[in-house]
């Protein structure tokens, strides 16, 4: 059908639908922000990599929430492994080269989203509850294997590598960001993996009707998430030369807005990677918008939660519609 | 018409006494935040020095034959408040006092009232401990006044409690000394004519408020040295948000004041992510991570550090000591040091009285 064909309703269809709708808003708070803070340097390169760069580690905890999100579990431990991970990373930095501090802390996320999802799905128990109980039990591990001392990081390589470090001019945590979201954008719309996801988040009973193996599709959502969770933690730990046991605490309730925002249904069968992504910079966004416009730390509170319900309440409002 | 005519009068009514109820709550609120500032006008000339407070050979003996018990309620933890625990334990030994309770409340008054509620169902003699919130933990406290306990608390008085007939006494930092000593770590780093950025915590916090109050203050004597910009923090994580933001706007500022250090933390990631080598910045407290960029020649010149140990064991002597009838004054100061680059290691032992950790040692001796 071509454009000329389509008619007012079925482009006004278009236009209204959920996905898009995490542009418009993040085009609007973008543009509001850049009218309002016209001399405060809000709409420069430097103020948007300043963005990016304080964001990429919700970015990437986003991108794999989608994935559990997409089967219809929520992950509240990403936060915790965020800090175990960081933590392992540092204490094996001190004791062996990259790659295997690296594949350290990233184990951290395998074994517990392997965790999260053998109770899960063995003990046929809501995703909340599991993996509220893993989140104390990996926040204790945390504080203990550190008698909550942060661990240094001197290693600039590792610090460049997944911190403050450049590629011809580009951020390594921008480039980690994109090099994610491609991978988890590949695997969720032109994989049949990602297919399988939304079947399973939209009717497991369908899905399993059809042959496709729910159970290990939970299992490995689960694992994505966490270990996206890792590679934060890996992240935080490069930004901030060091890692401490609360690194993560207060990014679960960021991360689960910016997924919610973008677009991807917090009970499964819909997931949207780009959503997420800019679900979290429009956070990012925000925080930076408020800070710069001068606001007292109380009246950022209100600005950004009004900002926030405004946005919450248009997408659900679009979905009843929908 | 004449029920039109009274319905306006019963509206009227209604209007004005919803009004003069408004003014009623206002005004009760006021009073309430008046009588609330008052019990924060402290005569701090009155207060003792931590060194002023020993017991003699003969004292000890008296407590040791008493067999004591203590317990000890944190708002948290962390290795500071490690550091006080450990100075309290050491000196209950000494003194022969048991320790029988330790909690941790998580900076929730909640948790801090469960914590209280469950110590004083174990009855002990002396209870040390930093209340979170003296409003929704003063009748806990006062469940543990009520099984004979003796209170001393650390750095936050509790609203409405009495020296010598609730708490024994109350030991905190040298809050004033200390926010001096920060704006002459800033006079320091800066030759005496900086332009300097202030990220403070914006909370009802009574030792970071009064610190960073007593550091403006101080700041103000210096007439070359200008405050560009002030930008408060709530949460520690929004520090990095805050001083990208401040720089943005204020590329000028060559000095950064941050409230402590786990919040420095993060505009030092800051600084080193927009190439920042030239703007210093001072704090308050010691932690690994800063010092090791201090030991390195990095953006931390500075920070003022408390004696947690010192804090610790000057609580527990005061407890100890109400218990053979020694009145502690209301306030006791423990001490502070100003640290830069070249007294990392002696501080950090001074007032952790704990090695220094491996890491920073080994970037000390490079």
């Amino acid at each position: 059908m071509s454009i000329n064909q389509l008619t007012l309703n079925q482009i006004k269809g278009l236009a209204l639908k959920r996905e898009f709708f995490i542009y418009y808003i993040f085009l609007t708070v973008m543009l509001l922000f850049t009218i309002t803070l016209h001399d405060s340097g809000f709409f420069s390169l430097t103020n948007f990599m300043n963005i990016v760069r304080q964001t990429a580690p919700v970015t990437i905890m986003a991108i794999g929430l989608t994935f559990a999100l997409a089967v219809g579990h929520i992950d509240l431990s990403i936060g915790a492994v965020v800090a175990l991970s960081a933590l392992v990373g540092a204490i094996l930095l001190q004791h062996v080269g990259i790659p295997l501090a690296v594949v350290g802390a990233l184990s951290v996320g395998l074994i517990v989203g392997l965790i999260n999802g053998l109770l899960i799905e063995r003990l046929q128990v809501s995703s909340l509850l599991i993996t509220l109980g893993t989140m104390g039990v990996i926040t204790g591990v945390a504080r203990q294997i550190t008698n909550l001392e942060s661990v240094p990081i001197i290693d600039q390589t590792f610090t460049a590598l997944f911190g403050a470090g450049e590629l011809f001019g580009v951020p390594s945590l921008l480039i980690w960001t994109v090099v994610v979201a491609a991978i988890a954008y590949i695997v969720l719309t032109k994989l049949s993996f990602g297919r399988h996801l939304l079947a399973v988040g939209g009717s497991p009973k369908a899905a399993l009707a059809m042959g496709i193996k729910v159970t290990r599709i939970r299992l490995y959502a689960l694992v994505i998430s966490s270990l996206a969770a890792a590679l934060a933690g890996l992240l935080y730990a490069g930004r901030l030369h060091g890692a401490r046991y609360t690194l993560g605490e207060a990014d679960l309730l960021t991360v689960i807005a910016a997924v919610a925002i973008g677009g991807t249904s917090l009970f499964g069968g819909r997931a949207c990677i780009i959503g997420a992504i800019l679900g979290s910079w429009l956070m990012g966004m925000i925080n930076n918008g408020l800070i710069l416009s001068g606001f007292s730390t109380n009246e950022q509170m209100i600005a950004r939660g009004v900002i926030l319900v405004i946005a919450v309440a248009i997408g659900v409002k679009e979905l009843k519609n929908g | 018409m004449s029920s039109t005519k009274k319905n306006s009068k019963q509206s009227i009514l209604k209007s004005a006494n919803r009004y003069f109820l408004h003014v009623l709550c206002s005004l009760c609120f006021y009073s309430f935040a008046l009588s609330a500032q008052d019990s924060q006008t402290i005569d701090w000339s009155k207060a003792a020095n931590a060194s002023d407070i020993a017991l003699s050979s003969e004292q000890i003996k008296t407590i040791k034959n008493k067999h004591l018990t203590a317990a000890l309620a944190w708002h948290g933890a962390s290795p500071w408040i490690n550091a006080v625990s450990r100075g309290a334990e050491d000196e209950f030994k000494k003194l022969g006092i048991k320790v029988i309770a330790q909690t941790d409340a998580q900076y929730d008054p909640a948790k801090q009232v469960a914590d209280l509620e469950n110590i004083s169902t174990l009855e002990p003699d002396l209870v040390l401990s930093l209340s979170i919130d003296g409003i929704s933990t003063k009748l806990s406290y006062q469940k543990i006044l009520a099984v004979g306990a003796r209170l001393v608390l650390l750095s936050n008085p509790i609203p409405g409690f009495k020296h010598n007939q609730d708490y024994v006494g109350i030991v905190t930092d040298d809050m004033f000394g200390m926010g001096e000593a920060a704006a002459e770590l800033v006079a320091q780093a800066s030759n005496n004519a900086g332009k300097v950025g202030l990220i403070f915590h914006d909370a009802n916090y009574f030792i970071t408020n009064n610190r960073d109050q007593a550091f403006r203050k101080a700041l103000a004597r210096y007439s070359n040295i200008k405050v560009i910009s002030e930008k408060g923090f709530v949460k520690e994580h929004e520090t990095s948000n805050i001083a990208a933001a401040m720089l943005l706007q204020h590329p000028e500022i060559d000095t950064l004041y941050v409230s402590w250090d786990a919040a420095a933390e993060g505009v030092i990631e800051t600084l080193r992510s927009i190439g920042r080598k030239d703007i210093k910045v001072i704090t308050h407290d010691l932690g690994v991570n800063n010092l090791l960029d201090m030991a390195m020649n990095g953006n931390v010149y500075g920070t003022i550090s408390d004696r947690p140990y010192d804090i610790g064991k000057t609580m527990a002597r005061i407890a100890a000591g109400a218990e053979i009838g020694i009145q502690a004054p209301e306030f006791t100061l423990v001490p502070f040091d100003s640290v830069t680059h070249e007294n990392i290691a002696p501080i950090w032992q001074k007032a952790f009285k704990a090695p220094l950790p491996k890491l920073l040692d080994l970037a000390l001796k490079q």
